[in-house]
């Protein structure tokens, strides 16, 4: 079992070796001069050539990535080109809270998406099932800016129940977390639905039945497990698109984590902070990926015997 | 009386094969009401591009800041307000249209060729070029679309071709899957050990037999990816990575208009509704395609 | 002492879809009696399968409908009884085998888990004492109780069969269906496979209905034989009866459908045609389009039951007017 876990977590390290070079070099072809912006504009010419050299940027582009690989192993993300404070120290500040956010909202979509999925499986064609359906359809149409935005506008400025931006306390949690949650929900219904459709009509289901086994129970145990194991590829799908989702939610709530950090660097020309947040973001999804396969295993006992 | 019995050459019996197969799956999808429904949305909304001129005035409603009648609700002259520069939201919305349909299309393709290419490739030799592929493509999916998008812009500039190419790009690594799994499960069938016993060439089984064959997952696929790229449009113009303003696009819309939700809420409603109804209606076709081109469905 | 096991009594069942309604059962009356094996034999459609499920009440409910008749297993009526009352029933009194060993069991729940919960389910006991029980059953269909704790994925084709078995078994039921067991196995895994339902049989003194549309099997297993076409029961006797006196065309046809291994010259004699079509089924007898000796009245009138003794009768015009009939064979 810990051979299966350490073979996955080797095959992960080429991989974010690979994400790094890509992002580093697509982030390269930023146009600009990093070393006039941080002096301004009543900078010398000669401080700026100066800062240039200090700061390696007349290196070729792969000299200046090797650097940065090596500060990299040593947990050096370089400095802000907009506060001078170490990058690696304002990500693990406003990590947490990104976390915070994407676990809730992953938590609330897999506790409302699987019972409705498994339900409106044992009941196709029932209202339940097709107005389900639809509201699923038209769950993972919305945008979860306009979400946020509706639920704002919605809750906060005219009930006023939740505040309409910022972190504080647990009610400052609660929109945020169901705007990211709403694709999600709908999309890991939809997937739980369909992959319980398909066990529903398998052989060994009959099985079960003809061994007396009540109509719960064949549901619980002999359907849902099978029927998960699709279920669960697309949760750790969906948590990519969270983290993608979470940029968005963030901007809308003004949420301090690391979605907002990086669209905010991103217009300051900040490009070692961007370069760290998506460093992040990448190493979260690979981690996540992992512990998904992980219970995939735990789960299936075919895929625990290729590895034996 | 004697019947005239006419035998078809194997080409003509191929093409009514196909005619046939369309016109069945064509039957299968006007069965689904959703469908339709997706259908009839995303045929006002094409009209809606292609009669945008007849529809509004660009420079003059869409474009014109007019500031005397900034933040004017809904009205008889303006059906959707007007925004924070008095401009014509409805006039925007629908030039708004051409955006991001234009953009959704543009990147899909560029995507389904570039990513289709090489899943073929990949698919059909196999081995080590498949290897190589794939874990390139890995690498690429290694970041969550969305946030590789907003890299690319980011670096490139935010630019309305930009936009495409990012997305674009971000969506290479799944149609390569796709048309790789697809070729897979083609290549060994019998007709294609057949063709390269007549010595065809390898492109010309690639082009001529195995993709058509695979189409019918392909074209599900891409429907449903234009739409996640209309999304992609509208999320990176709201955090100001996209079509740059005063270009009427539908996310840039909301990110002006968020300031004034409070009063004028209709500034973010419907730019919002577009997009939804947009990406609801792609999705729509999306599903019942898929569903009309399962055989195992009746 | 024989007891009388089932009691179906013209069974009609149907499926109500949207093309139309499949007459898939039109009248079956079949009865069964203890430590007696019945094989139900007929072509894919015949309704045999349909037939085999309603006793247990597994059809589909949409789309399925038992619109007539009646089933009785050990007296109980089936057709009145409850779901939960049902659900006492299945595993317990009759144990059903499906036709794809490969698929049949649940491929993330130990082998000896399934074995283990038909036995929790009906009897009361520990679940140590079940899995002492699987542990028994798997030994008794020849695999090594040691296996208890392994998954089907491990196990070859025949030897999941041999497990369902072991499942079907475990509660000792009055009745064992079969369907087709042993079609998707190869013919040594086959005939093992066969003996060991024998053998099981005898020593639970079960009754048995064993579905299959391969004669070979019939001969093999089977004491009484009903043949089954379009959804009724065309022909039934004991084995002597249908092999030897074998009375109606489409029966005559199965056994001509054999290739006869002494006579590898002979050429096969098909039966022309194809099974009628079950939306649609004819007014008159249902063979009639593929049947040798079709006379005018097939077309139009149902063939009533003609009894040649107390185990032997047939559905046939040829024998209404002159039991004496003889088929060219």
């Amino acid at each position: 079992m810990s051979k299966y876990i350490l073979r996955r977590l080797m095959l992960m390290i080429p991989v974010l070796i690979g994400v790094t070079f890509l992002v580093y070099f697509i982030i390269s072809l930023t146009p600009g001069d990093p070393a006039a912006m941080i002096l301004g504009n009543g900078a010398t010419e000669e401080a700026v050539v100066q800062l240039r050299e200090d700061m390696g940027l007349n290196d070729p582009v792969i000299v200046q990535y090797g650097n940065y690989m090596k500060d990299l192993f040593t947990g050096d993300m370089g400095t802000s080109y907009s506060t001078g404070k170490a990058v690696s120290g304002e990500i693990g500040q406003r990590f947490p809270n990104t976390f915070k956010l994407t676990v809730s909202a992953i938590i609330l979509s897999v506790l409302i998406s699987i019972p409705i999925g498994v339900v409106s499986a044992t009941r196709q064609y029932s209202l339940f099932d097709n107005v389900g359906m639809i509201v699923a359809l038209v769950g993972i149409s919305m945008p979860s800016f306009w979400v946020g935005l509706i639920l704002i506008i919605a809750f906060s400025l005219n009930l006023g129940w939740f505040p309409s931006g910022g972190m504080d306390g647990i009610m400052s949690l609660i929109l945020p977390a169901f705007t990211l949650a709403i694709a999600s929900t709908a999309s890991i219904t939809r997937t739980t639905r369909s992959s319980m459709l398909e066990v529903i009509r398998q052989d060994y289901i009959d099985t079960a039945k003809a061994k007396g086994v009540s109509a719960n129970v064949v549901i619980r145990k002999h359907a849902l497990k099978n029927a998960l194991i699709p279920a669960i590829t697309v949760i750790g799908l969906e948590f990519g698109v969270l983290l993608g989702g979470a940029v968005l939610t963030e901007t809308v709530f003004s949420w301090p984590g690391i979605g907002r950090l990086m669209v905010e660097s991103i217009q300051r020309k900040d490009t070692p902070m961007v370069l760290g947040c998506i460093i992040v973001f990448a190493v979260a999804f690979s981690l996540v990926n992992l512990l998904i396969d992980i219970l995939y295993s735990f789960i299936d006992p075919r895929i625990k015997a290729n590895y034996k | 009386m004697s019947a005239k019995v006419e035998t078809l050459s194997a080409e003509e019996l191929l093409k009514t094969k196909k005619r046939s197969q369309s016109a069945d799956v064509w039957k299968r999808l006007k069965r689904s009401k959703t469908a339709v429904l997706g259908i009839v949305l995303i045929a006002m909304f094409l009209g809606m591009a292609l009669f945008a001129p007849v529809i509004a005035d660009y420079e003059g409603e869409a474009l014109k800041l007019n500031v005397k009648e900034r933040l004017e609700g809904p009205s008889a002259n303006h059906i959707f307000g007007t925004d924070e520069f008095g401009r014509d939201i409805f006039a925007r919305v629908v030039y708004g249209t051409r955006i991001s349909l234009f953009v959704g299309i543009i990147s899909v393709s560029i995507a389904l060729s570039i990513g289709g290419f090489l899943g073929a490739i990949a698919g059909y030799y196999g081995g080590k070029i498949d290897n190589a592929i794939m874990r390139v493509l890995d690498v690429i999916l290694a970041v969550p679309t969305i946030l590789l998008a907003i890299t690319i812009v980011a670096s490139l500039g935010a630019s309305m071709m930009n936009l495409m190419i990012a997305v674009g790009i971000s969506n290479i690594p799944g149609f390569a899957r796709i048309v790789r799994a697809s070729v897979l499960s083609v290549k060994d069938q019998e007709f294609i050990e057949a063709a390269k016993a007549i010595g065809a060439k390898d492109h010309i089984i690639i082009m001529k037999h195995v993709l058509p064959n695979s189409m019918a997952p392909i074209i599900v696929y891409a429907t449903l990816k234009v739409a996640t790229a209309i999304m992609a449009t509208a999320s990176l113009s709201f955090i100001g990575l996209g079509v740059q303003p005063p270009t009427p696009e539908w996310g840039s819309m909301l990110a002006g208009g968020r300031a004034y939700i409070r009063d004028q809420m209709y500034i973010v409603m419907y730019p919002g509704l577009a997009i939804v109804l947009t990406v609801l209606s792609l999705n729509l076709i999306g599903d019942g395609l898929r569903d009309a081109l399962d055989p195992k469905l009746k | 002492m024989s007891e009388r096991v089932l009691d179906i009594n013209d069974l009609i069942v149907q499926y109500h879809t949207d093309e139309g309604i499949v007459e898939a059962v039109n009248g079956i009356t079949i009865n069964l009696d203890r430590g007696r094996t019945l094989g139900l034999v007929g072509e894919t459609g015949a309704g045999k399968t349909t037939t085999a499920r309603s006793i247990m009440r597994l059809i589909q409910s949409p789309p399925g409908k038992m619109t007539q008749g009646s089933i009785h297993l050990n007296g109980k009526d089936i057709m009145a009884a409850s779901e939960k009352e049902l659900e006492k029933i299945r595993g317990a009194q009759v144990s059903m085998i499906f036709q794809d060993p490969m698929t049949a069991l649940n491929p993330v729940i130990t082998v000896g888990d399934q074995i283990a919960e038909a036995i929790l389910i009906h009897q009361k006991v520990s679940q140590d004492q079940a899995n002492v029980k699987a542990k028994e059953m798997l030994e008794m269909v020849g695999i090594p109780g040691a296996r208890l704790n392994e998954y089907p994925h491990q196990f070859s084709g025949g030897m999941k069969q041999r497990v369902i078995i072991a499942i079907a078994l475990s509660c000792s039921p009055q009745l064992l269906i079969a369907d087709e067991p042993t079609t998707a196995l190869d013919v040594t895994i086959q005939a093992q496979v066969l003996e060991l339902m024998k053998e099981l049989k005898d020593k639970f003194n079960m009754a048995m209905i064993m579905i299959t549309h391969d004669l070979g099997v019939v001969a093999e297993v089977c004491d009484d034989v009903a043949i089954m076409y379009a959804g009724r029961v065309v022909e039934q006797g004991n084995l002597d009866d249908i092999f030897r006196r074998t009375k109606h065309p489409y029966t005559e046809g199965l056994f001509n459908s054999i290739p006869n291994i002494d006579d590898r010259k002979a050429e096969l004699i098909p039966i022309k045609g194809l099974m009628s079509d079950p939306y649609n089924l004819p007014e008159g007898c249902s063979f009639c389009d593929r049947c040798n000796y079709a006379m005018s009245i097939c077309k139009t009138k149902r063939p009533e039951k003609v009894h040649f003794s107390e185990t032997h009768f047939v559905e046939c015009h040829l024998y209404s007017e002159n039991p004496e009939f003889q088929l060219k064979g």
